[in-house]
Formats: structure tokens, C-alpha cells, sequence
């Protein structure tokens, strides 16, 4: 973890209401698939709290970019941000994905702009040659540019496309043609790997259990600090231990990766 | 490691000596150990811990922050890992480091201070406790005591009687007269008073007509509560002698020498160690170059130097 100022190679607006955040970083680090990073503009005073994005990819070990939403005040604070504008970054935060063995297959459940957390998982899986299907939801046609679409396709993955209004691809949820898939045996001997809004990661957790796949999710929360100092950012999670840090876990330190099985779905309120 | 000192901001509180006054405060710097990557905790004068019970406590449910203009409302609950814990898995790490530890001390009723303070006293390299008397996220204990000057007179007694260090009592604001209470509390036998503690606050989602937080109201800290804060801190230093150390949304070398031109000896550093990690070190180095820029010999000299007329 190191917090240094980047500069602003880019910050483009990919689709409306979507932008790519390019960052040169006068460091070397080391980034793996699903971590994450506290951003804020440099000096600036309000938002007062850095904000917490997925590192969307890094190329060699100082060029790291973000695909970002602008929903608040937070992120519209990061699209006001110039060529050579300074950005405070703390990175890399949080765990990261568990890799499948060889021999195991992968299923990518991206929701929206949760896309951000899965695609260096994607880079990985394909270097490591496994066996990968995307299931890439987004709400209109415009949205799944914004979200990566055209990256998630580079890959050559068996891709299924689909947007709530139907401007593009299946007119359904992401969930639905996952939930297809997984009762026509694409389950088997597979990893499900989810990001994207919490109704849509408990759904993915559902169906898991259903058709008892093991299956990884990226959780949100704000975030006051990023390392876990704050415990602002918790989510409620099964243990056995229910006293301290046990029943509630930070997302930012402990996850922001969990083994879906030990999210308490039914409690939490974070991401609605 | 050894580290430069600059001499002039050594302060001394209740017998315990720092090698500057600036501490980072409970709540917002975790268990220390968390910013050992980020900063050099061998420059830090001090930290005090998250508020530690004699039992591990879970909290409240989420969502538990939310950001406010200049500050923040949080309704942590005092999620910690117990005092047993602290000592037996935190302490051993942090005696490598040269930068006093003071633990905040937490419980339901005065017993489970007590307790937790007698667990606390087992272990080597706590230099003092800073007793949380104003914690506004919980419904018993905390605020409850510390709105009250002769509950809080009382456990300040029954703390100090269990405790083999210094006590520090921790303030809250959400009190009329900060004096009476402080009056109580330094009557009671407290050796500092540290304040203050978050505002009470509430901020409602329009959407859905339900607070932002689970906990309903929340403790606004950040830059938006520091004028409360040094008006309070100079108030109490009207009230009593005692120490005092300011806390309330410092997030510069200027903020923290208001605190102390107010009455404060020393000065606790909150949320703004959330987005910028490294802001101690900076304070430190800034009241260095003031030190040098206005010829101050001891930086303690500036501590009640308010000039009223």
C-alpha cells in the first residue's frame, strides 16, 4: 500500500455519464485482479473523503487506469479532473480474486459498472488459459459501451450481452442467461466470479447455491478510509464467531472479495 | 530506529513525556499498526486506540458513515477486538515503536470500564487510558455518562482507582455547560481532559425518508466541528487547570495551534487521517517551522496564550 500523487495522463468520457481515469504514477506497483484504490483530486476540500474505485487495468507497473461511473459528489469531483490534474492515490487496496486451477472453468458476472473490478480477473484467465464464459449486464445500450463492453469482447471469452431496457443484447437482467446457463450444466466444475449492484450479487449468490457452483463476489460500501482503520465500510457475514470483528467484516481490508456463501444477503442494506 | 526529535515540541501531560503533542485520535487510527506502511510512527507523539471494552464488541449494523459537507457522521459502535485481545495481539507489535500508546477504554456501566482497564493494566507499553465518556452511538454507557457531571464524576473515581496509569477523560459536546462537567470530572481525580468528541448529527436520505444511517443519528466529526471545538476547549480551560488536549476536525499545522493557543497541551488529529494518511507527520513538521519562524523555545510556551484584549 503506498499513497502518492498520480498525474492525469487521461480522463475520458467513454459513454455518457462513463469515464476512463488514466493515472501516471512516479512508483512501481504491483496490482492483482479485483484490488482497488482511494482517489480524490488533489487539494481539493470538499468531497472531503477520498472514493474508492476498481483498478480497471494497469499497463506494466506505473499506468493504471479506472472506469468509473459519475453518480456524486465524489466522482464528479474525479470527472472535473484534467490532462496532468494530480490525484491523490492509495493503492493497492483490498484482496483479490482467487484464481481457478488449470483444469477448473470460470463464469464472470459483471453488473453495470462492476465491470471495473472483473477485468484484469478476465486478462488473468485468459493468460492462464482457462476456460472462461462472461455474462455482461448493463441497463441500456449506451451504459455497456460506458461499462467496457468493447474491452470484455477483446478477449475472444463466449460473451452474453444483456441490458434491462433491451437496446442491446438479451432484454433481461444479467442474472437471467447465467441462471440459463447454469441449468443447462455450465455450472459444472466452474467458479462464478461477481461484481455489480447488491440485487443482482445476491441473485448471482442464489442461484450459486442452487446449483451449488462456488462463487466469489466484490462488495461495496462507502468508505471513509480504504485501510481499515474507519470500520465504516462493514458488511454482516455468517460465522461462528459473533463478538469483535466476527459478525461484521470491512469490506475495504477484509474483502472487498467474499466467498459469496458467507455474505449475510438477506441483512445488509449497503449498495440499495 | 532513531529518530531526530525536534526538542521544542516536547510537551509532558500528567507525567508522561511526548516527543510532540500531536496524537491521532481514537476511531480514526485503528489498532496504529494499521498506518505503520503510511507514516513513520517513531515521528508520531502519540495515538490513542480504538475505544477498547473488556468484551470484543460487534457494532452497529451498516450503513454506518456518511459524508456530510466538511465532515462526516459515523454510527460505528465501537466494533473492537476487547481489551484481552489488544494487549495479548497489538501491544507486542507496538512496543517496537517509539510513540506513546494510549488506550480508549469503553463499557456499558461503570463496572465494564473498570473491568476493561483491569485487563488494559497487564500490559506493558500503554502510557495512559483516555476514558470514553462520549461515545454518541451507543444507548448505554458513553454519552449517557458523560452528559451527566456526577455520573461522570463517579466512574472518573472508580477508573482512577482501578487504574496504574494516567487517566485522560474524553469530553463530549453535546453538553450545555462543558465547565460543570469538566469541573466534576478534574474534582474526581482525572490527571487530563481531552475533547471533543463527535456532534451529534442526523442526516435523511429524501428519497426513501429514512436516516442514512442504520443507528438513526450519528457523530459528525471533521473540519466542520472545529470551531465548535476550540470554543470548547477554551472554555474548559477557563473551567479547570488540568491539561487539556484538543481534538475536532484538525486538519492542518494552523488548526492545531488554534487548539492550543485555546488551552490544549497537545492535540488529537481525527478524520482527516482517513484522506490524508500522512497528515500527522505534516503537523509535526509544521510546528517545527513555527517554532523556528516566531523564535518559540518550547512549543508548550503557545498552550493559554490566547491574547483577549
Amino acid at each position: 500500500m503506498i499513497d502518492i500523487v498520480g498525474i492525469t495522463e487521461t480522463n475520458q468520457e467513454i459513454a455518457p455519464g462513463y469515464r476512463l481515469l488514466r493515472l501516471a504514477l512516479d512508483q512501481d506497483v504491483e496490482v492483482r485482479p479485483g484490488q482497488f484504490a482511494m482517489l480524490k483530486p488533489r487539494h481539493a476540500r470538499e468531497p472531503l473523503l477520498r472514493r474508492a474505485l476498481a483498478i480497471y487495468r494497469i499497463d506494466g507497473t506505473r499506468r493504471i487506469s479506472f472506469l468509473y461511473q459519475v453518480l456524486g459528489r465524489g466522482t464528479e469531483a474525479l470527472a472535473q479532473i484534467g490532462e496532468g490534474g494530480e490525484v491523490e492515490t492509495m493503492l493497492p487496496l483490498g484482496n483479490s480474486w482467487p484464481l481457478p486451477r488449470a483444469d477448473e472453468r470460470a463464469i464472470v458476472a459483471a453488473g453495470g459498472i462492476g465491470s471495473a473490478s472483473v477485468l484484469m480477473l478476465c486478462e488473468e484467465l485468459k493468460k492462464a488459459a482457462v476456460n472462461t464464459t462472461v455474462f455482461f449486464g448493463a441497463a441500456n445500450a449506451v451504459a455497456a459501451v460506458g461499462c467496457g463492453l468493447d474491452d470484455f469482447g477483446s478477449f475472444g471469452f463466449p460473451l452474453t450481452l444483456s441490458t434491462v431496457d433491451g437496446s442491446a443484447g438479451e432484454h433481461a437482467l444479467v442474472t437471467a442467461p447465467l441462471e440459463r446457463s447454469l441449468k443447462q450444466g455450465g455450472g459444472r466444475g466452474s467458479t462464478i466470479y461477481a461484481c455489480g449492484p447488491w440485487a443482482m450479487m445476491k441473485r448471482v449468490s442464489e442461484l450459486a447455491d442452487q446449483f451449488e457452483v462456488n462463487c466469489f463476489a466484490s462488495l461495496e460500501a462507502p468508505m471513509g478510509c480504504g485501510f481499515g482503520v474507519c470500520v465504516g465500510c462493514v458488511v454482516a457475514v455468517r460465522t461462528e464467531e459473533t463478538l469483535g470483528y466476527g459478525s461484521y467484516k470491512r469490506v475495504c481490508t477484509d474483502g472487498s472479495i467474499f466467498n459469496a456463501k458467507t455474505v449475510r444477503w438477506d441483512i445488509n442494506t449497503i449498495g440499495h | 530506529m532513531s529518530t531526530n526529535h525536534d526538542p521544542r515540541l516536547a510537551v509532558t501531560i500528567a507525567g508522561i513525556n511526548f516527543n510532540n503533542p500531536v496524537l491521532g485520535a481514537s476511531g480514526t487510527f485503528g489498532y496504529g499498526l494499521e498506518f505503520a506502511e503510511l507514516i513513520d510512527l517513531n515521528r508520531l507523539g502519540g495515538f490513542v486506540t480504538k475505544g477498547l471494552s473488556a468484551k470484543p464488541l460487534s457494532g452497529n449494523p451498516p450503513p454506518r458513515i456518511v459524508e456530510t459537507h466538511g465532515g462526516m457522521l459515523n454510527a460505528i459502535g465501537l466494533q473492537n477486538i476487547g481489551a484481552r485481545a489488544f494487549v495479548e495481539e497489538k501491544l507486542p507489535l507496538l512496543r517496537r515503536y517509539d510513540t506513546r500508546v494510549i488506550a480508549n477504554v469503553f463499557g456499558y456501566s461503570d463496572d465494564e470500564y473498570v473491568e476493561a482497564i483491569t485487563m488494559l493494566n497487564d500490559g506493558e507499553g500503554i502510557a495512559a487510558y483516555e476514558l470514553n465518556i462520549s461515545c454518541p452511538n451507543v444507548k448505554e454507557g458513553g454519552i449517557v455518562i458523560g452528559n451527566s457531571p456526577s455520573a461522570a464524576a463517579r466512574l472518573t473515581a472508580s477508573a482512577k482507582r482501578a487504574s496504574s496509569r494516567p487517566l485522560i477523560v474524553k469530553l463530549s459536546p453535546n453538553v450545555t455547560d462543558v465547565g460543570e462537567v469538566a469541573h466534576a470530572i478534574a474534582d474526581a481525580g482525572a490527571d487530563c481532559l481531552s475533547l471533543i468528541n463527535t456532534v451529534v448529527g442526523m442526516s435523511i436520505d429524501v428519497k426513501t425518508r429514512r436516516p442514512r444511517l442504520s443507528y438513526g443519528t450519528g457523530g459528525l466529526s471533521g473540519p466542520a466541528i472545529r470551531p465548535i471545538a476550540v470554543r470548547m476547549v477554551y472554555e474548559a480551560a477557563k473551567a479547570v487547570d488540568l491539561p487539556l488536549i484538543g481534538i475536532g476536525g484538525i486538519a492542518s499545522t494552523s488548526d492545531a495551534l488554534e487548539f492550543m493557543i485555546a488551552g490544549a497541551t497537545a492535540v488529537q488529529i481525527g478524520t482527516a487521517n482517513y484522506y490524508d494518511p500522512a497528515i500527522t507527520m505534516r503537523v509535526v513538521d509544521g510546528l517545527s517551522d513555527y517554532c523556528a519562524i516566531n523564535d518559540i523555545a518550547r512549543i508548550g510556551d503557545i498552550t493559554r496564550s490566547l491574547m483577549t484584549e
